[in-house]
Protein backbone atom coordinates (compact mmCIF):
# COMPACT_ATOMS: atom_id res chain seq x y z
CA UNK A 1 0.00 0.00 0.00
CA UNK A 2 1.45 3.40 -0.90
CA UNK A 3 2.38 5.31 2.21
CA UNK A 4 0.11 8.25 1.45
CA UNK A 5 -2.97 6.03 1.31
CA UNK A 6 -4.85 6.16 4.57
CA UNK A 7 -6.60 3.32 6.26
CA UNK A 8 -10.06 4.76 5.60
CA UNK A 9 -9.24 5.10 1.92
CA UNK A 10 -8.19 1.51 1.87
CA UNK A 11 -11.45 0.43 3.48
CA UNK A 12 -13.32 2.52 0.95
CA UNK A 13 -11.53 0.77 -1.87
CA UNK A 14 -12.61 -2.56 -0.45
CA UNK A 15 -16.21 -1.43 -0.04
CA UNK A 16 -16.24 -0.14 -3.58
CA UNK A 17 -14.94 -3.43 -4.82
CA UNK A 18 -17.54 -5.36 -2.83
CA UNK A 19 -20.30 -3.29 -4.41
CA UNK A 20 -19.00 -3.76 -7.91
CA UNK A 21 -18.63 -7.49 -7.41
CA UNK A 22 -22.13 -7.89 -6.00
CA UNK A 23 -23.84 -7.91 -9.35
CA UNK A 24 -21.42 -8.85 -12.06
CA UNK A 25 -22.01 -7.09 -15.32
CA UNK A 26 -24.12 -4.31 -13.84
CA UNK A 27 -23.24 -0.67 -14.45
CA UNK A 28 -22.98 1.66 -11.50
CA UNK A 29 -23.15 5.41 -11.95
CA UNK A 30 -20.63 7.59 -10.19
CA UNK A 31 -23.45 9.34 -8.39
CA UNK A 32 -24.90 6.09 -7.12
CA UNK A 33 -21.52 4.89 -5.89
CA UNK A 34 -20.70 8.13 -4.15
CA UNK A 35 -24.08 8.02 -2.34
CA UNK A 36 -23.66 4.37 -1.26
CA UNK A 37 -20.10 4.89 -0.09
CA UNK A 38 -20.77 8.26 1.48
CA UNK A 39 -17.99 10.07 -0.34
CA UNK A 40 -17.43 12.44 -3.23
CA UNK A 41 -17.42 11.33 -6.84
CA UNK A 42 -13.80 12.38 -7.03
CA UNK A 43 -13.03 10.00 -4.17
CA UNK A 44 -14.86 7.19 -5.97
CA UNK A 45 -12.88 7.90 -9.11
CA UNK A 46 -9.64 7.87 -7.14
CA UNK A 47 -10.41 4.48 -5.62
CA UNK A 48 -11.37 3.20 -9.04
CA UNK A 49 -7.89 4.14 -10.19
CA UNK A 50 -6.41 2.33 -7.21
CA UNK A 51 -8.34 -0.80 -8.08
CA UNK A 52 -7.10 -0.51 -11.65
CA UNK A 53 -3.57 -0.47 -10.33
CA UNK A 54 -4.36 -3.67 -8.47
CA UNK A 55 -5.30 -5.27 -11.77
CA UNK A 56 -9.07 -4.91 -11.80
CA UNK A 57 -10.58 -4.01 -15.12
CA UNK A 58 -13.55 -1.72 -15.78
CA UNK A 59 -15.35 -0.29 -18.64
CA UNK A 60 -17.29 2.91 -18.49
CA UNK A 61 -20.20 3.97 -20.67
CA UNK A 62 -21.65 7.45 -20.94
CA UNK A 63 -24.65 7.93 -18.64
CA UNK A 64 -24.47 4.36 -17.41
CA UNK A 65 -21.34 4.50 -15.30
CA UNK A 66 -18.76 1.87 -14.47
CA UNK A 67 -18.79 -1.87 -14.80
CA UNK A 68 -16.33 -4.42 -13.47
CA UNK A 69 -15.08 -6.52 -16.36
CA UNK A 70 -12.08 -8.32 -15.05
CA UNK A 71 -10.62 -9.53 -11.80
CA UNK A 72 -6.87 -9.47 -11.49
CA UNK A 73 -4.93 -12.61 -12.06
CA UNK A 74 -2.06 -10.75 -10.47
CA UNK A 75 -1.20 -10.23 -6.88
CA UNK A 76 -0.16 -6.80 -5.72
CA UNK A 77 2.47 -6.10 -3.13
CA UNK A 78 0.18 -3.43 -1.67
CA UNK A 79 -2.65 -5.89 -1.25
CA UNK A 80 -0.34 -8.42 0.36
CA UNK A 81 1.11 -5.90 2.75
CA UNK A 82 -2.36 -4.69 3.72
CA UNK A 83 -3.70 -8.19 4.25
CA UNK A 84 -0.76 -9.70 6.11
CA UNK A 85 -0.88 -9.79 9.90
CA UNK A 86 2.45 -11.31 10.84
CA UNK A 87 5.18 -10.05 13.13
CA UNK A 88 8.25 -10.95 11.10
CA UNK A 89 7.58 -12.90 7.93
CA UNK A 90 6.83 -10.69 4.96
CA UNK A 91 7.44 -7.43 6.81
CA UNK A 92 9.90 -6.92 4.03
CA UNK A 93 8.43 -8.27 0.85
CA UNK A 94 9.16 -8.30 -2.82
CA UNK A 95 6.73 -9.35 -5.53
CA UNK A 96 8.36 -10.05 -8.87
CA UNK A 97 6.63 -10.33 -12.20
CA UNK A 98 9.06 -13.00 -13.32
CA UNK A 99 12.10 -14.63 -11.79
CA UNK A 100 14.30 -17.64 -12.46
CA UNK A 101 13.60 -19.05 -9.03
CA UNK A 102 12.42 -17.26 -5.88
CA UNK A 103 14.72 -19.56 -3.94
CA UNK A 104 17.81 -18.55 -5.87
CA UNK A 105 16.74 -14.92 -5.70
CA UNK A 106 16.38 -14.89 -1.94
CA UNK A 107 19.76 -16.55 -1.45
CA UNK A 108 21.21 -13.52 -3.17
CA UNK A 109 19.26 -11.21 -0.84
CA UNK A 110 20.56 -13.16 2.14
CA UNK A 111 24.11 -12.64 0.92
CA UNK A 112 23.38 -8.93 0.77
CA UNK A 113 22.21 -9.03 4.38
CA UNK A 114 18.42 -8.78 4.05
CA UNK A 115 16.42 -8.76 7.29
CA UNK A 116 14.93 -11.89 8.82
CA UNK A 117 11.46 -12.58 7.47
CA UNK A 118 12.16 -11.20 4.00
CA UNK A 119 9.67 -12.68 1.54
CA UNK A 120 9.98 -13.03 -2.21
CA UNK A 121 7.02 -13.95 -4.40
CA UNK A 122 6.84 -14.22 -8.15
CA UNK A 123 3.97 -14.40 -10.59
CA UNK A 124 6.09 -16.67 -12.74
CA UNK A 125 9.23 -18.75 -12.30
CA UNK A 126 11.13 -19.67 -15.42
CA UNK A 127 13.45 -22.00 -13.57
CA UNK A 128 11.47 -23.10 -10.52
CA UNK A 129 13.24 -25.90 -8.74
CA UNK A 130 12.59 -28.63 -6.24
CA UNK A 131 14.78 -31.14 -4.48
CA UNK A 132 18.07 -32.02 -6.17
CA UNK A 133 17.64 -29.51 -8.97
CA UNK A 134 14.36 -30.98 -10.17
CA UNK A 135 12.20 -28.67 -12.23
CA UNK A 136 9.09 -27.15 -10.64
CA UNK A 137 6.41 -26.17 -13.14
CA UNK A 138 5.40 -22.59 -12.21
CA UNK A 139 3.24 -20.89 -14.87
CA UNK A 140 2.37 -17.22 -14.77
CA UNK A 141 -0.29 -15.95 -12.41
CA UNK A 142 -1.54 -19.41 -11.53
CA UNK A 143 0.22 -20.34 -8.39
CA UNK A 144 2.00 -19.22 -5.29
CA UNK A 145 5.72 -19.34 -5.83
CA UNK A 146 7.51 -17.93 -2.83
CA UNK A 147 10.52 -18.04 -0.56
CA UNK A 148 11.26 -16.47 2.78
CA UNK A 149 14.17 -16.47 5.18
CA UNK A 150 14.38 -17.00 8.94
CA UNK A 151 17.28 -17.15 11.34
CA UNK A 152 16.17 -19.56 14.05
CA UNK A 153 18.34 -19.99 17.13
CA UNK A 154 18.05 -23.78 17.15
CA UNK A 155 20.63 -26.56 16.91
CA UNK A 156 21.60 -27.38 13.37
CA UNK A 157 20.59 -31.00 13.88
CA UNK A 158 16.97 -29.94 14.57
CA UNK A 159 16.59 -27.82 11.46
CA UNK A 160 14.96 -30.52 9.38
CA UNK A 161 11.98 -30.47 11.78
CA UNK A 162 11.10 -27.14 10.21
CA UNK A 163 10.25 -28.84 6.93
CA UNK A 164 7.56 -30.85 8.71
CA UNK A 165 6.35 -27.73 10.49
CA UNK A 166 6.00 -25.94 7.16
CA UNK A 167 3.91 -28.77 5.77
CA UNK A 168 1.62 -28.72 8.82
CA UNK A 169 1.09 -24.96 8.57
CA UNK A 170 0.30 -25.15 4.87
CA UNK A 171 -1.94 -28.18 5.16
CA UNK A 172 -4.00 -26.62 7.95
CA UNK A 173 -4.32 -23.36 6.03
CA UNK A 174 -5.46 -25.07 2.86
CA UNK A 175 -8.06 -27.16 4.65
CA UNK A 176 -9.41 -24.09 6.37
CA UNK A 177 -9.33 -21.69 3.42
CA UNK A 178 -10.34 -23.93 0.55
CA UNK A 179 -12.01 -26.95 2.09
CA UNK A 180 -9.73 -29.22 0.07
CA UNK A 181 -8.97 -32.41 2.01
CA UNK A 182 -5.24 -32.00 1.96
CA UNK A 183 -2.89 -34.51 3.53
CA UNK A 184 0.86 -34.68 4.07
CA UNK A 185 3.09 -37.25 2.46
CA UNK A 186 6.38 -37.62 4.31
CA UNK A 187 8.19 -35.43 4.73
CA UNK A 188 6.35 -32.43 3.35
CA UNK A 189 4.52 -32.93 0.07
CA UNK A 190 0.86 -31.95 0.11
CA UNK A 191 -1.58 -34.22 -1.65
CA UNK A 192 -5.26 -34.20 -2.48
CA UNK A 193 -6.83 -37.44 -3.74
CA UNK A 194 -3.31 -38.83 -4.00
CA UNK A 195 -2.07 -36.07 -6.30
CA UNK A 196 0.52 -33.51 -5.37
CA UNK A 197 -0.37 -29.82 -5.39
CA UNK A 198 2.38 -28.34 -3.27
CA UNK A 199 6.05 -28.81 -2.64
CA UNK A 200 8.27 -27.46 0.08
CA UNK A 201 12.04 -27.17 -0.04
CA UNK A 202 14.23 -25.79 2.70
CA UNK A 203 17.83 -24.74 2.27
CA UNK A 204 20.02 -23.75 5.13
CA UNK A 205 23.42 -22.28 5.67
CA UNK A 206 25.75 -22.94 8.56
CA UNK A 207 28.94 -21.48 9.89
CA UNK A 208 31.15 -23.25 12.43
CA UNK A 209 28.41 -25.84 12.90
CA UNK A 210 25.93 -23.12 13.76
CA UNK A 211 22.82 -22.48 11.76
CA UNK A 212 22.95 -19.05 10.16
CA UNK A 213 19.69 -19.01 8.21
CA UNK A 214 17.01 -21.17 6.65
CA UNK A 215 15.37 -20.37 3.34
CA UNK A 216 11.84 -21.73 2.99
CA UNK A 217 10.73 -22.37 -0.58
CA UNK A 218 7.07 -23.10 -1.18
CA UNK A 219 5.21 -23.81 -4.38
CA UNK A 220 1.42 -24.10 -4.36
CA UNK A 221 -0.55 -25.03 -7.44
CA UNK A 222 -3.43 -22.71 -6.66
CA UNK A 223 -5.32 -21.87 -9.84
CA UNK A 224 -3.83 -24.11 -12.47
CA UNK A 225 -6.37 -25.78 -14.71
CA UNK A 226 -5.99 -29.16 -16.42
CA UNK A 227 -4.75 -27.30 -19.47
CA UNK A 228 -1.88 -25.77 -17.51
CA UNK A 229 -0.25 -29.13 -16.84
CA UNK A 230 2.10 -30.82 -19.23
CA UNK A 231 1.12 -34.42 -19.97
CA UNK A 232 3.79 -35.95 -17.79
CA UNK A 233 2.38 -34.15 -14.74
CA UNK A 234 -1.36 -34.66 -15.34
CA UNK A 235 -1.43 -38.02 -13.58
CA UNK A 236 0.48 -36.92 -10.51
CA UNK A 237 -0.34 -33.25 -10.02
CA UNK A 238 -3.43 -31.27 -9.22
CA UNK A 239 -4.38 -27.77 -8.13
CA UNK A 240 -6.59 -26.29 -5.44
CA UNK A 241 -8.85 -24.92 -8.15
CA UNK A 242 -9.28 -28.35 -9.73
CA UNK A 243 -9.93 -29.89 -6.31
CA UNK A 244 -12.28 -27.26 -4.90
CA UNK A 245 -13.95 -26.17 -8.12
CA UNK A 246 -13.32 -22.52 -7.37
CA UNK A 247 -10.52 -20.06 -7.99
CA UNK A 248 -8.35 -19.40 -4.97
CA UNK A 249 -7.58 -15.91 -3.74
CA UNK A 250 -3.81 -16.22 -3.69
CA UNK A 251 -3.24 -13.15 -1.54
CA UNK A 252 -5.54 -14.50 1.16
CA UNK A 253 -3.90 -17.90 0.92
CA UNK A 254 -0.39 -16.49 1.27
CA UNK A 255 -1.33 -14.27 4.20
CA UNK A 256 -3.29 -16.89 6.12
CA UNK A 257 -0.51 -19.40 5.56
CA UNK A 258 2.24 -17.11 6.79
CA UNK A 259 0.19 -16.24 9.88
CA UNK A 260 -0.42 -19.90 10.60
CA UNK A 261 3.24 -20.66 9.99
CA UNK A 262 4.36 -17.96 12.39
CA UNK A 263 2.00 -19.23 15.06
CA UNK A 264 3.34 -22.79 14.81
CA UNK A 265 6.92 -21.56 14.57
CA UNK A 266 6.52 -19.65 17.84
CA UNK A 267 4.99 -22.76 19.40
CA UNK A 268 7.94 -24.81 18.15
CA UNK A 269 10.49 -22.38 19.59
CA UNK A 270 8.66 -22.44 22.93
CA UNK A 271 7.78 -26.12 23.26
CA UNK A 272 9.90 -28.00 20.79
CA UNK A 273 8.96 -30.53 18.14
CA UNK A 274 6.43 -32.50 20.25
CA UNK A 275 3.26 -30.53 19.41
CA UNK A 276 4.29 -30.15 15.76
CA UNK A 277 4.84 -33.88 15.47
CA UNK A 278 1.36 -34.56 16.82
CA UNK A 279 -0.19 -32.17 14.31
CA UNK A 280 1.86 -33.70 11.52
CA UNK A 281 0.72 -37.20 12.43
CA UNK A 282 -2.92 -36.09 12.41
CA UNK A 283 -2.58 -34.78 8.84
CA UNK A 284 -0.35 -37.55 7.52
CA UNK A 285 -1.38 -39.74 4.63
CA UNK A 286 1.82 -41.76 5.03
CA UNK A 287 1.64 -43.37 8.47
CA UNK A 288 0.15 -46.82 8.70
CA UNK A 289 0.47 -47.32 4.96
CA UNK A 290 2.69 -49.51 2.91
CA UNK A 291 5.39 -47.37 1.37
CA UNK A 292 8.34 -47.67 -0.90
CA UNK A 293 11.07 -45.16 -0.26
CA UNK A 294 13.56 -44.58 -3.01
CA UNK A 295 16.80 -43.49 -1.36
CA UNK A 296 20.04 -42.66 -3.13
CA UNK A 297 21.47 -46.02 -2.10
CA UNK A 298 18.48 -48.24 -2.81
CA UNK A 299 14.85 -48.61 -1.89
CA UNK A 300 13.16 -49.50 1.36
CA UNK A 301 9.82 -51.31 1.35
CA UNK A 302 7.60 -51.62 4.36
CA UNK A 303 4.99 -50.09 6.59
CA UNK A 304 5.43 -46.47 7.62
CA UNK A 305 5.08 -46.81 11.37
CA UNK A 306 5.93 -43.50 12.94
CA UNK A 307 7.98 -40.35 12.97
CA UNK A 308 10.92 -40.35 15.30
CA UNK A 309 11.76 -37.34 17.45
CA UNK A 310 13.93 -35.85 14.71
CA UNK A 311 11.22 -36.14 12.07
CA UNK A 312 12.72 -39.16 10.31
CA UNK A 313 10.30 -41.80 9.03
CA UNK A 314 10.42 -45.20 10.70
CA UNK A 315 9.66 -47.97 8.26
CA UNK A 316 9.10 -51.59 9.33
CA UNK A 317 10.26 -53.91 6.61
CA UNK A 318 8.73 -57.30 5.87
CA UNK A 319 11.72 -58.90 7.60
CA UNK A 320 10.74 -57.02 10.75
CA UNK A 321 13.61 -54.60 10.67
CA UNK A 322 12.91 -50.99 11.60
CA UNK A 323 14.65 -48.56 9.28
CA UNK A 324 15.03 -44.83 9.86
CA UNK A 325 14.63 -42.86 6.67
CA UNK A 326 16.08 -39.37 6.44
CA UNK A 327 15.63 -38.65 2.77
CA UNK A 328 14.13 -40.17 -0.29
CA UNK A 329 11.04 -40.26 -2.46
CA UNK A 330 8.10 -41.96 -0.87
CA UNK A 331 5.54 -43.75 -3.03
CA UNK A 332 2.34 -44.79 -1.33
CA UNK B 1 36.85 -43.28 28.89
CA UNK B 2 34.07 -45.62 27.92
CA UNK B 3 33.40 -48.77 29.89
CA UNK B 4 33.94 -52.03 28.09
CA UNK B 5 30.30 -52.97 28.71
CA UNK B 6 29.19 -49.71 27.09
CA UNK B 7 31.37 -50.32 24.07
CA UNK B 8 30.00 -53.84 23.72
CA UNK B 9 26.44 -52.51 23.90
CA UNK B 10 27.20 -49.88 21.28
CA UNK B 11 28.78 -52.40 18.94
CA UNK B 12 25.65 -54.49 19.21
CA UNK B 13 23.45 -51.50 18.42
CA UNK B 14 25.53 -50.42 15.46
CA UNK B 15 25.66 -53.97 14.21
CA UNK B 16 21.87 -54.24 14.21
CA UNK B 17 21.36 -50.86 12.60
CA UNK B 18 21.90 -49.60 9.10
CA UNK B 19 24.52 -47.20 10.39
CA UNK B 20 27.87 -47.25 8.68
CA UNK B 21 29.62 -45.43 11.39
CA UNK B 22 29.00 -44.10 14.89
CA UNK B 23 31.06 -41.53 16.68
CA UNK B 24 30.54 -40.44 20.26
CA UNK B 25 32.45 -37.80 22.12
CA UNK B 26 32.30 -37.75 25.88
CA UNK B 27 34.46 -35.77 28.29
CA UNK B 28 37.48 -35.72 26.07
CA UNK B 29 37.17 -39.32 24.92
CA UNK B 30 36.10 -40.20 21.47
CA UNK B 31 34.66 -43.49 20.33
CA UNK B 32 34.39 -44.33 16.68
CA UNK B 33 32.73 -47.49 15.39
CA UNK B 34 32.84 -47.99 11.67
CA UNK B 35 31.50 -50.77 9.47
CA UNK B 36 33.47 -50.86 6.23
CA UNK B 37 31.58 -53.76 4.70
CA UNK B 38 31.40 -56.31 7.52
CA UNK B 39 34.36 -56.54 9.85
CA UNK B 40 33.77 -54.01 12.62
CA UNK B 41 36.58 -51.95 13.88
CA UNK B 42 36.56 -49.91 16.97
CA UNK B 43 39.01 -47.17 17.69
CA UNK B 44 39.04 -45.41 20.98
CA UNK B 45 41.23 -42.38 21.06
CA UNK B 46 41.84 -40.69 24.36
CA UNK B 47 41.75 -36.91 24.18
CA UNK B 48 42.44 -36.55 20.50
CA UNK B 49 43.87 -33.16 19.68
CA UNK B 50 43.12 -33.60 16.01
CA UNK B 51 40.24 -35.95 15.21
CA UNK B 52 41.58 -36.81 11.78
CA UNK B 53 44.35 -38.97 13.16
CA UNK B 54 41.92 -41.38 14.73
CA UNK B 55 40.37 -42.12 11.37
CA UNK B 56 43.62 -43.24 9.83
CA UNK B 57 43.47 -46.56 11.64
CA UNK B 58 40.35 -48.12 10.03
CA UNK B 59 42.12 -48.18 6.67
CA UNK B 60 43.93 -51.29 7.89
CA UNK B 61 40.91 -53.53 7.12
CA UNK B 62 41.40 -56.30 9.71
CA UNK B 63 40.09 -59.75 8.92
CA UNK B 64 38.30 -60.11 12.23
CA UNK B 65 36.47 -57.64 14.46
CA UNK B 66 38.94 -55.98 16.68
CA UNK B 67 38.99 -53.47 19.47
CA UNK B 68 42.04 -51.31 19.78
CA UNK B 69 42.54 -48.71 22.41
CA UNK B 70 45.26 -46.21 21.89
CA UNK B 71 45.98 -42.57 22.39
CA UNK B 72 46.81 -39.95 19.84
CA UNK B 73 50.59 -40.08 20.23
CA UNK B 74 50.71 -43.75 19.24
CA UNK B 75 49.69 -43.04 15.68
CA UNK B 76 53.10 -42.62 14.16
CA UNK B 77 53.14 -43.94 10.65
CA UNK B 78 54.26 -40.93 8.61
CA UNK B 79 52.30 -42.06 5.55
CA UNK B 80 49.10 -42.17 7.51
CA UNK B 81 49.77 -39.08 9.55
CA UNK B 82 46.87 -36.81 8.81
CA UNK B 83 47.13 -34.76 11.96
CA UNK B 84 47.93 -31.60 10.03
CA UNK B 85 44.74 -31.93 8.04
CA UNK B 86 41.47 -30.21 8.74
CA UNK B 87 38.39 -32.42 8.91
CA UNK B 88 35.07 -31.21 7.60
CA UNK B 89 32.47 -33.10 9.58
CA UNK B 90 28.75 -33.45 9.08
CA UNK B 91 26.78 -31.19 11.40
CA UNK B 92 23.71 -33.41 11.18
CA UNK B 93 22.33 -36.82 10.29
CA UNK B 94 21.31 -37.03 6.67
CA UNK B 95 22.14 -37.94 3.12
CA UNK B 96 25.41 -36.72 1.68
CA UNK B 97 25.34 -35.22 -1.82
CA UNK B 98 28.47 -34.14 -3.62
CA UNK B 99 26.54 -32.05 -6.18
CA UNK B 100 23.45 -29.83 -6.26
CA UNK B 101 21.72 -32.18 -8.71
CA UNK B 102 22.38 -35.64 -10.15
CA UNK B 103 23.65 -34.29 -13.47
CA UNK B 104 25.73 -31.48 -12.01
CA UNK B 105 29.46 -31.86 -11.46
CA UNK B 106 30.57 -32.36 -7.84
CA UNK B 107 31.13 -29.23 -5.78
CA UNK B 108 34.66 -30.42 -5.01
CA UNK B 109 36.85 -33.47 -5.41
CA UNK B 110 40.33 -34.43 -4.26
CA UNK B 111 42.69 -31.69 -5.36
CA UNK B 112 40.08 -28.91 -5.42
CA UNK B 113 41.13 -25.59 -3.95
CA UNK B 114 38.64 -24.30 -1.40
CA UNK B 115 38.09 -21.12 0.54
CA UNK B 116 36.31 -20.78 3.87
CA UNK B 117 32.99 -20.03 2.19
CA UNK B 118 33.26 -22.63 -0.58
CA UNK B 119 30.31 -25.00 -0.54
CA UNK B 120 31.73 -28.53 -0.50
CA UNK B 121 28.57 -30.63 -0.29
CA UNK B 122 24.95 -30.83 0.79
CA UNK B 123 23.60 -32.92 3.63
CA UNK B 124 19.86 -33.53 3.32
CA UNK B 125 17.37 -34.58 5.93
CA UNK B 126 13.62 -34.41 5.36
CA UNK B 127 14.03 -32.16 2.35
CA UNK B 128 16.14 -29.68 4.22
CA UNK B 129 19.19 -29.16 2.08
CA UNK B 130 22.04 -27.99 4.26
CA UNK B 131 25.00 -26.52 2.45
CA UNK B 132 28.29 -27.34 4.11
CA UNK B 133 31.15 -24.88 3.76
CA UNK B 134 34.86 -25.66 3.84
CA UNK B 135 35.60 -23.41 6.84
CA UNK B 136 39.29 -23.21 5.90
CA UNK B 137 41.34 -22.11 2.94
CA UNK B 138 43.21 -25.01 1.41
CA UNK B 139 43.05 -28.06 -0.76
CA UNK B 140 40.75 -31.07 -0.53
CA UNK B 141 42.93 -34.11 0.11
CA UNK B 142 40.31 -36.77 0.42
CA UNK B 143 36.54 -37.22 0.10
CA UNK B 144 35.65 -39.71 2.80
CA UNK B 145 32.06 -40.56 1.86
CA UNK B 146 30.18 -41.69 -1.20
CA UNK B 147 27.52 -39.64 -2.94
CA UNK B 148 24.10 -40.59 -1.58
CA UNK B 149 25.50 -42.17 1.57
CA UNK B 150 23.79 -41.70 4.94
CA UNK B 151 26.08 -39.75 7.24
CA UNK B 152 25.90 -39.41 10.98
CA UNK B 153 26.28 -36.38 13.17
CA UNK B 154 29.97 -35.49 13.42
CA UNK B 155 31.03 -37.95 10.73
CA UNK B 156 34.10 -36.74 8.83
CA UNK B 157 33.29 -35.91 5.21
CA UNK B 158 36.46 -34.36 3.84
CA UNK B 159 40.10 -33.94 4.73
CA UNK B 160 41.53 -30.57 3.81
CA UNK B 161 45.15 -29.49 3.74
CA UNK B 162 44.97 -25.97 5.14
CA UNK B 163 47.03 -23.23 3.53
Amino acid sequence: MPKHMTKSEDTMKERLLTLLQEEPGRYWSGEELSRLLGCSRTAVWKQMQNLRKDGYEFDSAPRRGYRLTGEPSRMSAAELAACLRTKTIGRSLKLLEQVGSTQTHIHELVRQGCPEGTLVLAEEQTDGRGRMGRHWHSPKGKGVWMSFVLKPAIPLACTSQLTLLTAVALCRTIRRETGVEAGIKWPNDLLARGKKFSGILLESGAEDNRLTHVVFGIGIDANLTEADYPDELKERATSLRIESGAAVDRVQLVCRFLEQFEELYDLYLREGFGPIRTLWEALSVTLGRHVRVQTPTGSVDGTAEALDESGALLVRTREGERVRVFSGDVSL
Amino acid sequence: MFKLSEIKELIKLVDQSSLEELEIQNEGSKLLIRKPGKPEQIVVAAQPAVPAAAYAAPQAQPAAPQVSVHSEVNVESPAADKSHLHTIASPMVGTFYHAPSPDAPPYVSAGSRVKEKTVVCIVEAMKLMNEIEAEVNGEIVEVLVENGQLVEYGQPLFLVKPE
